[in-house]
């Protein structure tokens, strides 16, 4: 039996607001295997977020252990917890969160001027990148020309242009209408089947919940139901 | 290091992409720089017409107690007793004839000297540079102009020019490394105290130009002058060139050092206006920080990109201020007269890239505090703040 790609053990997050002590997430136990696409529900305040974070190494734990790959990600510095995002993790926002003064094509190179790699070689990636997102069309618009779902193409092609093992979704199709939020995830359903990318989405919506293939209960910090597709 | 560099055309595309902001802050800066180039300049001029060199070697004689051309009268006749001093070299007699007896920035001053005395009261290494000196012995309105004064007026050789009301003929326009030579206009002395008569100065010049043949011995010299004339009917104050100068422009010279308090006034309105538009922009780009982070970013990336905005921002704003000013002021030729005497805002390419140069290292430290701050914030409390 192969090792799972995410193994949680006893993960925990706890924040203290004034005197009041939050434990967004409670010693948690999970594991998932390489080239799954999950959907992480649950209400507000359940830590569907704080696991989000705590995978893409935004934040870090308080208690346990979380491993990504070979990667033991809770021990890691802040530089180098960095340095692996920039190399392993893909995260697409709900706001699609582009940079304002960059157009479509400068938000997607954003990631790899961190890269030692030649001018051409950006270059070509970002273009297959925007290729793969179906916006080739519009490398030179900035974000207040773009659409909803255009824009979070752009956000897209920008998560996986450093070709990361896994993709982190904080409710990508939240602010969509219902036609655009089935393309962005057919979108992400085929980079999770043809490139084999592992996804961790949250979202709210039971609709989205279709594309993916385990589907994560969370509630007051525990996982409360694990349930996988029969696809 | 490679990758440092990568980020810079990211931050120029930043700056150049809120142009409002940035164009603000830049010409803020540019007028600041504008400002410091060009007190800097006044203090140069300043410093280069006042500060006595090694090498000088010419003494004013002037009448006692006298501060204006006007009113400085000694006999020509003076001129053989001042030769026969020990340690003079040779002595002119000079008429000085202002058109403006005040500080200005305009003002035309005749000098007028005997035909064969015109060599030695120039400096050495001046040079005709267009007309000639036998044309200027052959006319008796002849003037050989100093060329920042032609520059100034626009006088050419030809030319007929009228100041103070005396009209004069341009035989030539000289060139010289002494800014009392460039901007005066060179007479015959006959010419001068004929078209003074009506005020009584024939047979009396203002002063006369003496060099001796040791600089080391100016002092000595100027003191025999003095007791040579002091029981005279006009007696003598004599000092070296550069002294007279300072005497005279004192109140240019009172204005520069206070100039020199509004420069780094200019200098620390650049600081403030980079920390003030970095501060702004740090602002509104928490979000983009959090985002860049969240890509991978590091925050001692963010903050280096924050120091190369700082600097980028002086840079910018020093190269357009500082040059600019120098541009102005190696075009206009400005000269403040006081007295007869010139004092020039001389400016040169080093002053301005000095200014520039200023207006970088500000920039850059104007971003350090922001830059520390950011490169030590995390992406939660980033994305907290928005």
């Amino acid at each position: 039996m192969s090792t799972p790609f995410i193994q949680c053990r006893d993960l925990t997050r706890t924040y203290t607001r004034g005197t009041e002590r939050i434990t967004p997430l409670d010693k948690l136990d999970l594991d998932i295997d390489r080239g799954r696409f999950v959907a992480l529900m649950g209400p507000s305040g359940s830590g569907k977020t704080t696991l989000l974070n705590l995978l893409a190494g935004i934040d870090s734990p308080t208690g346990g252990e979380l491993h990504v790959g070979d990667t033991p990600v809770h021990s890691l510095s802040r530089g180098r917890l960095a340095a692996w995002r920039a190399d392993h993790v893909g995260y697409i926002f709900q706001l699609y969160n582009l940079v304002p003064v960059l157009n479509a094509y400068e938000n997607v190179e954003l990631p790899l001027l961190l890269q030692s790699i030649s001018r051409q070689e950006r270059h070509r990636r970002v273009s297959n990148a925007m290729e793969a997102v179906g916006i080739t069309d519009r490398h030179k618009h900035y974000p207040r020309q773009l659409s909803g779902g255009q824009e979070q193409r752009v956000a897209i092609a920008r998560a996986i242009v450093t070709e990361p093992d896994l993709l982190l979704c904080d409710e990508p199709t939240g602010d969509l209408d219902r036609e655009t939020a089935t393309s962005i995830m057919n979108l992400l359903q085929r980079l999770n089947r043809d490139e084999g990318r592992t996804i961790v989405m949250v979202t709210h919506d039971p609709a989205t919940t279709r594309w993916a293939d385990t589907l994560l209960h969370l509630e007051k910090g525990r996982l409360l139901e694990h349930e996988e597709a029969t696809t | 290091m490679s990758r440092l560099l990568r980020l810079i055309p990211v931050v120029f595309r930043t700056l150049r992409r809120s142009p409002i902001r940035s164009g603000l802050t830049i010409t803020g800066i540019a007028m600041a720089m504008y400002l410091f180039t060009g007190v800097e300049s006044m203090r140069n001029g300043v410093r280069d017409a006042t500060e006595a060199g090694a090498g000088d070697s010419m003494l004013v004689v002037y009448r006692e107690n006298r501060y204006c051309p006007f009113t400085s009268r000694l006999p020509e006749w003076y001129v053989d007793r001042i030769e026969r001093i020990d340690g003079v070299k040779a002595a002119v007699p000079m008429q000085i004839l202002v058109s403006n007896c005040r500080a200005s920035l305009d003002v035309v001053t005749f000098r007028g000297v005997p035909e064969d005395a015109l060599g030695a009261s120039l400096s050495p290494g001046t040079e005709i540079t267009s007309g000639s000196i036998s044309d200027w012995k052959q006319r008796g309105d002849a003037a050989i102009v100093g060329e920042a004064l032609a520059a100034r007026r626009g006088i050419r050789v030809g030319d007929r020019f009228n100041a103070a009301g005396v009209a004069v003929y341009v035989a030539g326009i000289l060139e010289s490394s002494e800014m009392q030579d460039r901007n005066s206009a060179w007479v015959h002395l006959p010419f001068l105290q004929e078209a003074l008569r009506r005020g009584g100065t024939g047979g009396f010049v203002t002063q006369f130009n003496v060099v001796v043949d040791d600089p080391a011995r100016m002092d000595e010299v100027a003191l025999s002058i003095d007791q040579a004339f002091a029981h005279d009917e006009r007696p003598t104050a004599t000092r070296p060139e550069k002294a007279f100068i300072g005497r005279a422009a004192r109140d240019i010279v009172g204005i520069a050092n206070f100039a020199g308090i509004l420069g780094w006034g200019a200098l620390v309105a650049v600081f403030a206006l980079i920390a003030n538009a970095i501060m702004l922009a740090m602002r509104d780009r928490i979000r983009d920080h959090a985002i860049m982070q969240t890509l991978g970013w590091t925050g001692p990336l963010i903050g280096w990109m924050v120091l190369v905005e700082g600097a980028m921002l002086g840079l910018f704003g020093g190269i357009l201020g500082a040059f600019g000013s120098w541009l102005t002021i190696q075009y206009g030729r400005f000269a403040m007269t006081m007295e007869g005497a010139s004092i020039e805002i001389s400016t040169s390419a080093w002053t301005a890239i000095i200014g520039t140069g200023l207006a970088l290292a500000l920039g850059i430290l104007a971003g350090v505090a922001p830059a520390l701050r950011l490169s030590r914030r995390s992406i939660a409390s980033s994305f907290g703040a928005v």
